[in-house]
């Protein structure tokens, strides 16, 4: 009985490894066994990019409780360092695990120290101004990186930086997603992590604890800046050519998207979402070709303000508990039980 | 004289700025919410202002039925998609206005095609000579404009009953309506009136500029956002201050060519500046927060 | 958590599905071309004007009866002018079946296909992506001419014409425009003085500071495309001398018919250089410009569509003589085959007539060999009082 119990716990926790790694093998075995289309191979690359943005930003957002809207400028950052870096390994070692391993590193290295520089002064701030100052940070990073001299960083064409084999890149996009996760959950779980979620809850209260505000703020605007670097440098790899151009404010809006979505604070909410609207993005790309195109945003759109109206609207509460995915599985199963009290979705902490 | 030619044309767009970011900064104050979509009212408004200069050809006109058009917008927009998140989390409303931000930009595209207009009819040609010097018609309309609706503002929400309910609202929406104000009606007026001059300030972006593609008012949108929040976002008088600061800043790196390239980081530099020295923007009030 | 199982597992079901979906598509009916364009956003008219002049291209030649009785195909994806979205649409497209394409639209977007279609050997000739990097490998080849041709000619152009000063105005963000400014530079005589102005995409409207700057010179080059010509001439049209000229590269094609835009109220000069004039009053640009205005109205009409249109028929007329030397291209040729075929007709003399050119050649580098067009659109007028 104590081992079934044990056994349940250690699977409750490490669920969301499991889950992704069993993916991940599959698709793995899949890919190199020859069985995957390229379509397929670039979308899970830009799905494991998206998850990574995904929870480096919940971190901040879900659990930190500020927002931030610059997260393409860390992204931008680590993708012209990593970029750069790469370009310089590719000579020297050739295009292997260990010249992507080195620069994902240094790309992260680079992004966190600009989350120093920029958390420092800016997280004095709050809330809302907070929001403006990092989407300034974002928009300036890309103005900088395009005007600095064309043999630096490529000019208007973009930086041109080796891809990485399509059929292995996704796999270290999901070893980068797992350990990212691992950092990102154990920090939460910790002392620390209760910290800076009492920081959320109530700030006056937590410094009262003894709390350091600064040194937290700043620690976990630094983690979430890393991993953001982290992303883009894979990023970089999954293109032939960076453009700062990708890096605007509506690309940190996509990513804050993906964790509003997924719930605030719920890292595993904030991954499904990550994966779905990338999934939905691509899948909007690709079937929506020739005169239909101009329905992408469009549909995009719609399905953006249905699903947040329906997930947080507080007259729809009723409708919510009585229409949701659980409701529609138990009912598909043939379970024809009315919920007494579903539970609100997403909002458990992972 | 150059330097004074840029500050005068600084001035003139920094108006725009202003009364873009007064929709902002209205709308922040008593709704809580950073309204993504504000820019694309401009852009419906400047089609509004295209498609009645087909019908009727007095840009007068055109700009009056904007005016309606985006009025009613802008409540609608509020009624449907806004309000069923009211007490909701701020972020959600968030999310849903750049929903409504993407909604309007591809439904343009849609209805109106992808080459942009020139609704040159809104131009006014012409310039004031002073010796040497000149200053546009349109120059000066911006710059008039700009006043009388900041002083015509700043009137109603001292002395009208609904003005002081707006401030009532921005201050304590729970006492407010415990006070007997109606804070829905409140709310739906703000939007109202930050649509209204979304319109205007479309009116006077395409009478210096005809150009009119769906993506018009994103950016200024942005620029103006960033306006609220140097000026002090809530404030009236700093949603002024920062327009104009902005749109000065923006014409003096534009005059300086090797600052030219980088006029945006420049921009954007100076919000951080301010936000350095003075927390709450130039005339934002500091919220001290009771325990 | 179980929800979130049943999440993870319906993710799967359906990414399942959409893979078993994508995977069994392909039949050899008809010869698929494909291309990626900006069909919507910033960039979208660009795009749009490629789509509908590939498409009539299309529908004609299938009209005709096609290559030998099989029919083209024209696969038109979204790229939004986003380098990041090119992996997914070239996928997409290879799925379908493409054994040709038309490239991008758009120059950076373009590099990136240039790198996956060199992977698979898969043949393309851009109508529009000028980028003198795009042409790099063997596959690839342009319908315009490449940016830093483009500022070269022109500054040889100023050169001959004596003047002792003039102005620039360009948009410093743009891989079109700052390339040909900084080949036009780098061919400037240095005797000449410039006077230059710039702007950035985000601030490409109000252009009153840039008039400011400019407001003495009687000759300005403009290496832009035409939406931001046709303003910056509408607001400039009092503040320029009348006497000024304004030269532009083959961006400012379409200028005339630009919506609203009233060419005969700007009293200075306007002239181009380019390979293409929508003014045309003989020979294959006017029956194109002809064509595409009674199906898609001069709303889009630009040198982008013209080109488009040429890159079809290229391909056409390539395949055709390719057939009579005796080789086989129909619906089952792969692309690695038709790449082949093609390569061999386009470095070995293959000529062609078209809307923006006659005796159209291609270097072996991918270059486009033929002759830039001077031409005056409009002369200097006397402002209506």
């Amino acid at each position: 009985m104590m081992n079934m119990q044990k056994a349940r716990s250690f699977v409750k926790t490490y669920l969301n490894y499991l889950v992704i790694g069993a993916l991940l093998l599959v698709f793995a075995l899949l890919s190199l066994t020859g069985n995957m289309s390229s379509g397929n191979l670039y979308l899970l690359e830009k799905i494991a990019i998206a998850i990574v943005l995904a929870i480096s930003l919940s971190m901040v957002v879900g659990f930190l409780g500020e927002l931030s809207l610059g997260h393409a400028g860390f992204m931008c950052v680590g993708a012209y360092v990593g970029g750069k870096i790469s370009v310089l390994l590719v000579e020297a070692l050739g295009n292997g695990i260990l010249a992507v391993a080195l620069s994902l590193l240094v790309g992260g290295i680079a992004a966190a120290l600009f989350g120093v520089i920029i958390g420092l002064p800016a997280l004095r701030l709050r809330g809302d101004y907070l929001a403006i100052v990092t989407l300034a940070f974002g928009e300036i990073v890309r103005t900088l990186v395009m005007n600095l001299p064309e043999t630096l960083f490529g000019g208007t064409l973009g930086l041109e930086s080796p891809r990485y084999d399509k059929k292995h890149l996704f796999i270290v996009g999901f070893v980068c997603v797992l350990l990212c996760l691992a950092v990102i959950q154990n920090l939460i779980k910790s002392k620390h992590g209760r910290a800076i979620k009492s920081i959320r809850d109530n700030e006056i209260a937590a410094r009262t604890m003894g709390i350091d505000i600064t040194r937290y703020k700043l620690f976990v605007f630094t983690v979430s800046s890393f991993f953001a670097g982290v992303a883009g440098v894979l990023y970089s790899y999954s293109n032939y050519r960076i453009q700062s151009a990708n890096f605007d404010y509506n690309y940190s809006i996509e990513i804050l998207v993906m964790v509003v979505l997924g719930g605030m604070g719920s890292i595993n909410g904030s991954m499904v979402a990550a994966a779905l609207i990338t999934f939905l993005n691509v899948k909007l790309q690709t079937l929506l070709t020739g005169d239909l195109a101009v329905l992408q945003n469009l549909l995009y759109a719609a399905i953006l303000i249905v699903i947040v109206i329906y997930k947080n609207a507080p007259g729809l509460k009723g409708f919510r508990e009585r229409y949701n995915l659980k409701t529609l599985i138990q009912r598909l199963s043939g379970k024809k039980q009315l919920p007494e009290a579903a539970e609100e979705s997403g909002k458990e902490d992972a | 004289m150059e330097f004074l030619t840029a500050l005068i044309n600084g001035l003139s767009s920094g108006g725009t700025y202003a009364i873009i970011a007064l929709g902002y900064t209205m709308v922040y104050g008593i709704a809580r919410m950073l309204n993504f979509a504000h820019g694309d009212i401009i852009m419906v408004g400047g089609y509004a202002m295209y498609v009645t200069l087909l019908l009727a050809g007095h840009p007068l006109i055109a700009l009056a039925a904007a005016i309606l058009f985006c009025t009613l917008l802008g409540v609608t927009v509020e009624k449907l998609a806004y309000k069923p998140l009211r007490g909701a989390s701020p972020l959600a409303v968030l999310i849903t206005a750049i929903g409504v931000s993407f909604l309007l930009q591809s439904l343009a595209q849609i209805v109106f095609g992808s080459s942009p207009k020139m609704p040159v009819k809104l131009q006014i040609p012409g310039a004031v000579s002073l010796g040497t010097f000149k200053i546009d018609y349109s120059t000066l309309i911006t710059l008039a404009v700009t006043v009388v609706i900041m002083t015509a503002l700043t009137l109603f929400i001292k002395y009208s009953k609904t003005g002081r309910a707006m401030v009532a609202v921005s201050e304590d929406r729970d006492a407010a309506l415990l006070m007997g104000i109606n804070t829905n009606a409140i709310i739906t007026i703000t939007f109202a009136v930050g649509s209204a001059l979304a319109a205007v300030a479309g009116y006077l972006m395409l009478m210096k500029a005809p150009s009119l593609s769906n993506t018009l008012g994103a950016m200024p949108g942005i620029k103006a956002f960033t306006a609220a929040v140097i000026g002090g976002i809530g404030s009236i008088p700093g949603a002024m201050v920062g327009g104009i600061l902005l749109g000065v800043v923006e014409a003096l790196s534009f005059s300086v060519p090797a600052l030219a390239p980088f006029t945006e980081a420049v921009e954007f530099s100076i919000l951080i500046i301010v936000l350095l020295v003075k927390p709450s923007g130039i005339l934002g009030k500091a919220r001290r927060e009771k325990v | 958590m179980k929800k979130l199982f049943a999440i993870a597992l319906a993710v799967l079901m359906i990414a399942g599905s959409c893979m078993a979906f994508a995977s069994c598509k392909k039949d050899g009916e008809t010869i698929k071309i494909g291309v990626s364009g900006p069909l919507t956003g910033d960039a979208a008219v660009y795009g749009v004007a490629v789509k509908n002049a590939a498409q009539m291209a299309v529908d004609e030649i299938n009209e005709k009866g096609g290559l030998n009785g099989i029919k083209f195909e024209l696969i038109v994806t979204d790229d939004q002018h986003d380098a990041n979205k090119v992996s997914t649409n070239y996928a997409n497209m290879m799925d379908k079946g493409m054994q040709v394409s038309l490239g991008c639209v758009t120059s950076a977007p373009c590099l990136e296909f240039a790198k996956y279609s060199k992977e698979d050997n898969l043949f393309f000739l851009t109508p529009s992506a000028s980028a003198d990097a795009v042409p790099t490998d063997a596959n690839a080849y342009q319908m315009c001419f490449a940016d830093g041709n483009q500022g070269a000619v022109a500054a040889d152009y100023v050169n001959g014409l004596g003047l002792s000063s003039i102005g620039i105005f360009y948009l410093t963000d743009d891989p079109y425009s700052k390339g040909i400014y900084d080949q036009f530079k780098a061919n400037l005589d240095e005797g000449i003085e410039t006077v230059e102005a710039t702007f950035t995409k985000a601030t490409s409207s109000d252009f009153t500071q840039q008039i400011e700057t400019l407001k003495d010179c009687t000759f300005i080059f403009m290496p832009i495309y035409y939406t931001p010509a046709s303003l910056f001439m509408t607001q400039a049209k009092d503040k320029i001398a009348a006497t000024a000229t304004y030269y532009g590269c083959d961006g400012f094609d379409g200028i005339e018919s630009a919506e609203g835009f009233d060419i005969n109220a700007i009293p200075q000069k306007i002239s181009m250089l380019s390979h293409f004039n929508s003014k045309a009053t003989e020979g294959k640009a006017k029956e194109f410009v002809d064509k595409y205005v009674a199906k898609y109205g001069k709303d889009t009409l630009n040198q982008f569509g013209a080109a488009a249109y040429d890159c079809v028929y290229a391909l056409f007329g390539a395949m055709t003589k390719a057939i009579e030397a005796g080789k086989t291209v129909d619906a089952n040729t792969t692309a690695t085959e038709m790449c082949e075929i093609l390569k061999e007709q386009f470095n070995g003399g293959y000529t062609f007539d078209g809307a923006t050119g006659t005796g159209i050649k291609w270097k072996s580098t991918g270059f486009v060999d033929k002759t830039a067009i001077a031409y005056e659109i409009k002369p200097n007028t006397t402002p209506a009082a």
